[in-house]
């Protein structure tokens, strides 16, 4: 293998070779400003065309460069359009126009290195802060990514404060372990778990029909502030994500922090105050005495007379239960009293930017406090972030990142339980007319209906995550090597992301369902997870432009990457009185797992450049890990792309058509097998105070390799209307050889999965985007963009049986991986089909569809993004759950039934252990994802008003899923009991519901 | 030029130190940070061996609440009432066209769980076999008596489940599994262990060396641990309707006709930290989650029965699915309650069935009217035909090992189960779970 690597790098240098030229210099200044509003631009890059050679504009957009007269010069910077000028004598001022078309903004396209747009081969997403922030002010990172690009299936798990958000980048992409993407923070790898605190010791969720604990923790993720990006870019198939090598299979969404631009220090604050209130509250059903005989009293088949009398009399208590409590007025709105809080939500940002020719920085504090829907849930965080560059000789550069986080998410206790404790069963369960308030001594009543009193759980549990965090990287760029047409560069980076997080559980022991005998005597159940991921990377990029036409960019890399998460969990239960303090309990067990991970890689990549006709990219990376069942084993990921701007050609000859480009790209990435898939162990049990070795269900695999992907896209963008109009179409196919499956082994092994490679997968969608800058004006811009995607896989090859994962069984529909089919479609039992299953749906979207406008119009701004997502089907267990309690709201209603007998509660129960059908439901919806609207001050107001003290005040109203429209019959379609890995995605029992949300906001700067 | 060629010797020469950076950096096996590698049966030391035993006797209780709600819901015992799972009142019952399917928790949990015991059996086994600490020969055979008495009782739990599918009795090499053997070679297959167990039981030697939780005292030693390997084997022996043997079995165990009924070793459970609770325990009058008696069970007893302790009417009715009861099941009072694995009432019970088996009238009828009298009942007045007699043993089964795990098993040995009470119109009775998915061949 060795021998190839010297024949690629020969290759690559080959193409190094130049002439150095030599003519008569002259010192050319200018200065560049805005064209619009006349205003200086700090940080333009200055660059003689078709060489190394440049600077950048100073804090009053001035440069100062020494060339050829004659020579042209390319002015770019960051949303505005590259202007190319000639320099005819010692003074060239410039304006730059602002860039609507996105065309020339840059795209990364290797570890090291950037693409104009306008040459990139990939269909990379790329999301401003605008686009982020610009319209309302999003929970987390990943919430605010919804339909604003192509490509991905987002889906939040539940309502519950704090996040908890999968992400799925065309398509899944993995069986058994998580289909979300790669996290990279400035050149950092951030960690994304799911770290689960341990609920399952009192809902036993895993211990019925899922062995999932179904904890439904946030991903931490979470705890980057929206605020501080400056761009997101997502790369979502091998094709684009394979320079990221063993760990990018499932994308990888790269974000780029703030860093501040010369001039005037800007300060700015911005405050938004808003209210969460329940998105889609579903009433309660309306009980009278002959439905309470009907539902709960129905006679048996084959009833003995004493039995009748034993059950008329049931009847009897429980209607005068309910009559009691209507004389008294006591029939209650539960759902208020549960989901029925009115949030208060408050962000704060404060941010300062500024620097000079040196020196660049950015700076800010961020502060939010947002409550829940639900009593005692809420999300704290306090975030603090200081990135800093500074230039200590010209060509040497250091730039420091740090981010310091505190963060505490209350989440209350919800999803799926086998006890009946979390609040959603208990809530469900629990008749109107039942009386669960608490005496004025505090003391709650036990719920008759439940095992346990979800407003004293609600009242009494505390169910927190609590996180310290920072993330911070290091990164220095130096010029080793420049003449007028070469350069070599070294950039190396170090990262760091390290966190503590402590979950809390507490369940004092006078609950309805820990006191006298019932549960664990009260449960103390603390987790402390602490994380830490290092890595080190070193580049060297080496351009080279041999003409003005061409130009090549090389670029070598080595990695190391660290990466350790040690877990403990302790629980402790049989509390004294009423402590919490681990100590104060006569029982305590604890559990740690230490997942330590190391990679080393090496990337390199040569990119040429034909007169922008052109563009060729080859890349290859190797990684080897410890992951592997072979730790010494390199793993090698291809790449190629190649893009054509046809109207670059001479032959161009369409004046309607401003820019085509035909693009196409393949490349591969990998993903490794779950942390310890290799190892056979015995697991620690206890009897009696013993300890003992118990062998573990997993049978490790000792030739676990990482699962590898294939990508292929292809696509056009084009250009017409000045490039006011543009659409690109992009066709993609992938496939995922080595598929990592959790298969199941026969369990008479004492085993009860094996980690293998077991199967293949192909995914393959089209994506197409039109954006349209309908209205141009100097005071009324209309920018609107339409984005349309889908996806659809196929297991195309499975060499264990066809299996049933991630739900709780066919009787109630579940995921299916089977060779031929969708690796999503939901299936169930079907009374057609005795023998097999029948599939009744599918977790992927026939399409999505979004649509995001801004409009600007003097000086106000107005902004709104929506989003439909097509023909995803849940599998929807609140339903069935009201319905075996007799509390479903549209229980005596009468539209499900096709033979018209049933009314709704009746039919779906009558269709439980028959048909899984009822409970695969649409889970389509349109909905108003974001909204905005805005007011800048003008300056003549600012001047008058404030005595020029803030030099631009706005303010504003935004809302968040404001408008829905769905069928799906509960709280919200966006749904997933599991969380987010793996296949399960929509499956829902009874989760925290989804809020709707809205902001005034008010920004001050200065 | 020649600058350009030594700039780019000096590039080579760069991305050569990368690539040896990448190639060269080697990355360190890592043992599991977490476990104990199953390497160490390859030389254990006397306390690994006793890990691995107690780590047998912990693994046996894993899931056996699954276990017992199969058998006692179909066996029409009792109700699982679950708020947050249909399939107790629709699969097990088989509601509408519900059947049982072969992929869910109610027999992939209790059947994989068995297995795991037997695989850590035959670890033990393999690690007896290879151990260099200094044990006896006969301690050697104690342990090898005692795990494959425990693999035997793990195989004939998950034999009770798929009936006449029969059951793989060979597991030990997970690449070669043995074949599924017949419900009547499964039998002689557990019988053989059992006896082989009872061999390498009875050394010379006094004590363990190793030892047991406390549900195992009285049971803890060569020869008590032989006499709970006896009374396994007497109850396979009836199972296999060899009632010469089964009586000889009894014998041999510690049957003791007018003895405590409820001395026999037991699965030990406590609130203490790491350990398992009862997993048969559920606080009466509890909504939700529970167990509630199948109203049959108190209609159908006879006056004066003290066994319907076991029961304990509820404040308010429970109902779910269509299904009604007024009786919370309280065989097990806490949540520290020990389970019995095999007690002297069940041996009783064998004694008197055994006997009704092979025409012995007389010493049947003493055994019943022993258990009768026990239970504050008058002595059996009713006819002596074998038939009869039968009924009489399995009525009082019924009532005598309640919510135990035995009435559907026994009500299917005799061909009974169309006598069991059907509640909704088109509820089944199973006969027998299918074989887990995982078992396809």
């Amino acid at each position: 293998m060795k021998k190839n690597y010297y024949f690629l790098l020969a290759a690559c240098l080959s193409l190094m070779l130049s002439q150095v030229v030599y003519s008569q210099e002259i010192t050319v200044n200018g200065k560049v400003t805005e064209a619009n509003s006349g205003d200086p631009i700090a940080g333009v890059n200055v660059i003689v065309k078709g060489t190394t050679n440049g600077t950048i504009t100073d804090g009053d957009g001035e440069y100062s460069l020494k060339v050829d007269n004659g020579t042209l010069l390319v002015f770019s910077f960051i949303g505005y359009k590259n202007k190319e000028a000639a320099v005819t004598g010692s003074r060239l001022d410039i304006q730059l126009e602002e860039d609507i078309t996105s065309l020339e903004e840059v795209v990364i396209s290797g570890l090291a290195s950037n693409i104009k747009r306008s040459n990139l081969a990939n269909s990379v997403a790329s999301i401003s802060a605008k686009e982020i922030i610009g319209t309302t002010t999003p929970q987390t990172v990943d919430g605010a990514l919804y339909g604003k690009f192509k490509g991905a299936n987002i889906v939040s798990n539940s309502g519950a404060p704090g996040g908890g958000i999968a992400v799925k980048l065309r398509g899944i992409t993995s069986i058994t372990g998580s289909s979300q993407p790669l996290f990279i923070v400035d050149g950092v790898y951030v960690d994304n778990s799911s770290i689960a605190s341990g609920l399952n010791v009192v809902s036993a969720a895993a211990a019925g029909g899922s062995s999932s604990n179904q904890d439904n923790p946030s991903n931490r993720i979470a705890d980057l502030s929206p605020d501080d990006i400056e761009t997101i870019e997502i790369l979502k198939g091998a094709s684009a994500a394979s320079i990221y090598g063993s760990r990018s299979s499932a994308g990888v969404i790269v974000i780029t922090t703030k860093k501040g631009t010369p001039g005037k220090t800007k300060i700015r604050l911005e405050q938004a105050v808003g209210q969460a209130s329940i998105l889609n509250p579903l009433g309660t059903r309306t009980f009278t005495e002959q439905r309470i005989r009907n539902t709960y009293f129905a006679p048996g088949d084959n009833e003995t007379p004493q039995e009748t009398a034993e059950r008329e009399a049931a009847a009897a208590a429980e209607v005068l239960r309910f009559q009691n409590a209507r004389d008294a007025g006591l029939i209650h709105d539960y759902e208020d009293e549960l989901y029925g809080n009115k949030g208060l939500l408050l962000n704060t940002v404060l941010s300062a930017s500024g620097g000079n020719d040196n020196t660049r920085y950015y700076g800010s504090f961020i502060r939010k406090d947002e409550e829940g829907i639900v009593k005692n849930t809420g999300y704290e965080k306090t975030s603090m972030r200081l990135n800093f560059s500074h230039d200590i000789v010209k060509n040497v550069n250091v730039a420091l990142t740090s981010n310091y986080i505190l963060s505490s998410a209350d989440r209350g206790f919800f999803n799926n339980d086998n006890s009946g404790t979390t609040m959603g069963i208990s809530y469900i369960s629990t008749r109107p007319y039942t009386q669960l308030f608490a005496d004025e001594n505090g003391n709650y009543p036990n719920n008759p209906d439940a095992p346990s009193n979800f407003l004293q759980t609600r009242d009494l549990v505390t169910n927190r995550e609590e996180v310290q965090r920072f993330i911070g990287s290091a990164k220095l760029e130096a010029t080793v090597f420049q003449t007028d047409n070469m350069q070599l560069k070294f950039i190396g980076l170090a990262g760091l992301d390290s966190y503590t997080l402590k979950t809390t559980a507490l369940f004092p022991r006078e609950l309805q369902f820990q006191q006298d005998n019932n549960g664990t005597g009260g449960a103390s159940i603390q987790g402390r997870t602490v994380l830490e991921n290092r890595n080190l990377q070193a580049f060297l990029v080496h351009s080279f432009f041999p003409s003005s036409k061409l130009s090549f960019i090389t670029q070598l890399g080595v990695l190391k990457l660290d990466f350790n998460r040690n877990t403990t969990l302790i629980t402790a239960t049989q509390l004294i009185g009423t402590q919490s303090n681990l100590d104060q309990a006569s029982a305590i067990n604890a559990e740690q797992t230490i997942q330590p991970e190391e990679d080393a890689g090496f990337f390199i990549q040569e990119e040429v450049n034909f007169s922008d006709q052109f563009i060729a990219t080859i890349g290859l990376r190797a990684d080897k890990s410890s992951n592997n069942g072979d730790v010494n084993k390199l793993f090698y990921y291809p790449k190629a792309n190649l893009a054509l701007n046809l109207h670059e050609f001479g032959f161009w000859g369409i004046d309607a058509v401003n820019s085509l480009k035909l693009r196409a790209a393949y490349g591969q990435a990998g993903r490794f097998a779950t942390f310890g898939s290799k190892y056979t162990g015995f697991g620690s049990v206890i009897i009696d105070g013993q300890a003992g070795s118990l062998i573990g269900a997993q049978l490790g695999n000792q030739e676990v390799e990482p699962e590898k992907q294939s990508e292929i896209e292809a696509g056009f963008d084009i250009g017409v209307v000045n490039n006011r109009v543009m659409f690109d179409f992009t066709y993609y196919k992938k496939n995922v050889t080595d598929l990592l499956l959790s298969a199941l082994v026969p369990t008479s092994t004492g085993y009860t999965t094996q980690i293998i490679n077991g199967a293949e997968l192909e995914n393959q969608g089209i994506e197409m985007g039109l954006n349209v800058l309908a209205i141009d004006k100097p005071d009324l811009k209309y920018n609107s963009s339409l984005n349309f995607w889908f996806n659809r896989s196929e297991v195309t090859e499975l060499r264990v049986p066809a299996f049933n994962t991630g739900a709780f069984g066919a009787t109630l529909g579940t995921l299916r991986v089977e060779e031929g089919k969708s690796a999503t479609q939901l299936v169930g039992i079907d009374p057609n089909n005795p023998d097999g299953v029948t599939k009744w749906g599918d977790a992927e979207p026939d399409f999505q569809l979004s649509w995001n406008n801004f409009i600007t119009w003097k000086n106000f701004e107005f902004s709104f993004l929506w989003h439909w997502k097509e023909g995803a089907e849940n599998v929807n267990l609140s339903t069935l759950l009201t319905d075996l309690n007799g509390t479903s709201p549209d229980f005596d209603d009468g539209d499900l039934d096709p033979s018209g007998q049933l009314q709704n509660g009746p039919y779906r129960l009558s269709q439980l252990g028959v048909s899984a059908e009822p409970f695969v439901e649409d889970a389509s919806y349109i909905r108003l994802r974001e909204v905005g609207v805005y007011y800048n001050l003008d300056d003549e107001l600012l001047l008058n008003i404030f005595n020029g003290v803030f030099t631009g005040i706005r303010v504003g109203f935004s809302g968040y899923n404001l408008v829905n429209f769905f069928d799906y019959n509960s709280y919200d379609p966006e749904v997933s009991n599991f969380g987010g890995d793996g296949l399960s995605t929509g499956i829902e029992v009874t989760p925290f519901p989804s809020s709707k949300r809205y902001f005034f906001h008010l920004a001050l700067e200065l | 030029m020649k600058k350009i060629f030594i700039y780019k010797n000096k590039l080579i020469a760069l991305a050569i130190a990368c690539m040896l950076f990448a190639t060269g950096c080697e990355i360190d096996e890592l043992d599991d940070p977490n476990n104990p590698s199953v390497d160490l049966i390859d030389d254990a030391t006397l306390s690994e061996l006793q890990n691995l035993i107690t780590g047998v006797e912990a693994g046996m209780r894993t899931r056996l609440g699954t276990y017992y709600d199969d058998v006692g819901v179909i066996g029409r015992e009792f109700y699982r009432f679950s708020g947050s799972d249909p399939r107790f009142t629709a699969d097990l019952l088989g509601k509408g066209s519900s059947e049982l399917d072969n992929n869910t928790f109610y027999i992939t949990g209790p059947y994989a769980e068995r297995y795991r015991v037997i695989k850590n059996t035959n670890f033990l086994l393999e690690a007896i076999d290879k151990t260099s600490a200094v044990i006896s020969d006969a301690q050697k055979n104690y342990m090898r008596g005692y795990a494959k008495t425990i693999k035997a009782y793990q195989l004939l739990l998950n034999l009770n489940l798929l009936y006449q599918n029969g059951i793989r009795t060979n597991v030990s090499d997970p690449d070669n599994l043995g074949p599924f053997r017949t419900f009547e070679q499964s039998l002689d297959d557990i019988e053989t262990l059992l006896n082989e167990a009872a061999t390498e039981l009875a050394g010379s030697e006094d004590e363990f060396i190793f030892s047991l939780s406390s549900g195992f005292a009285g049971f803890d030693d060569p020869a008590g641990f032989l006499q709970f390997n006896r009374a396994i084997a007497a109850r396979v022996a009836i199972y296999q309707e060899d009632f010469t043997t089964a009586l000889n079995y009894i014998d041999d165990s510690f049957y003791d006709l007018t003895g405590d009924l409820n001395v026999g070793p037991q699965h030990f459970y406590s609130t203490a930290g790491g350990d398992l609770t009862n997993p048969l325990f559920f606080p009466a009058n509890a909504s939700g989650e529970t167990r509630v008696a199948h109203p049959s069970f108190v209609t159908d007893a006879l006056p004066n029965d003290d066994r319907l302790s076991k029961v304990s009417a509820r404040e308010s009715a429970a109902s779910l699915d269509n299904l009604n009861s007024n009786y919370d099941v309280m065989v097990y009072p806490s949540q520290s309650d020990n389970i019995s694995i095999i007690r002297n009432e069940e041996l009783i019970l064998i004694y008197a069935e055994a006997n009704a088996r092979l025409g012995n009238t007389g010493p049947a009828v003493t055994a019943i009217d022993q258990i009768r009298s026990s239970h504050g009942l008058d002595p059996y007045t009713g006819g002596v035909a074998e038939s009869d007699l039968i009924n009489e043993i399995l009525f009082q089964k019924r009532y005598s090992l309640f919510g135990e795990g035995h009435r559907w098993i026994d009500m299917r040995r005799y061909n009974k189960l169309n006598e069991l009470p059907i509640d909704r119109e088109g509820d089944d009775v199973w006969t027998q779970f299918p074989v887990p998915v995982t078992e396809a061949e």
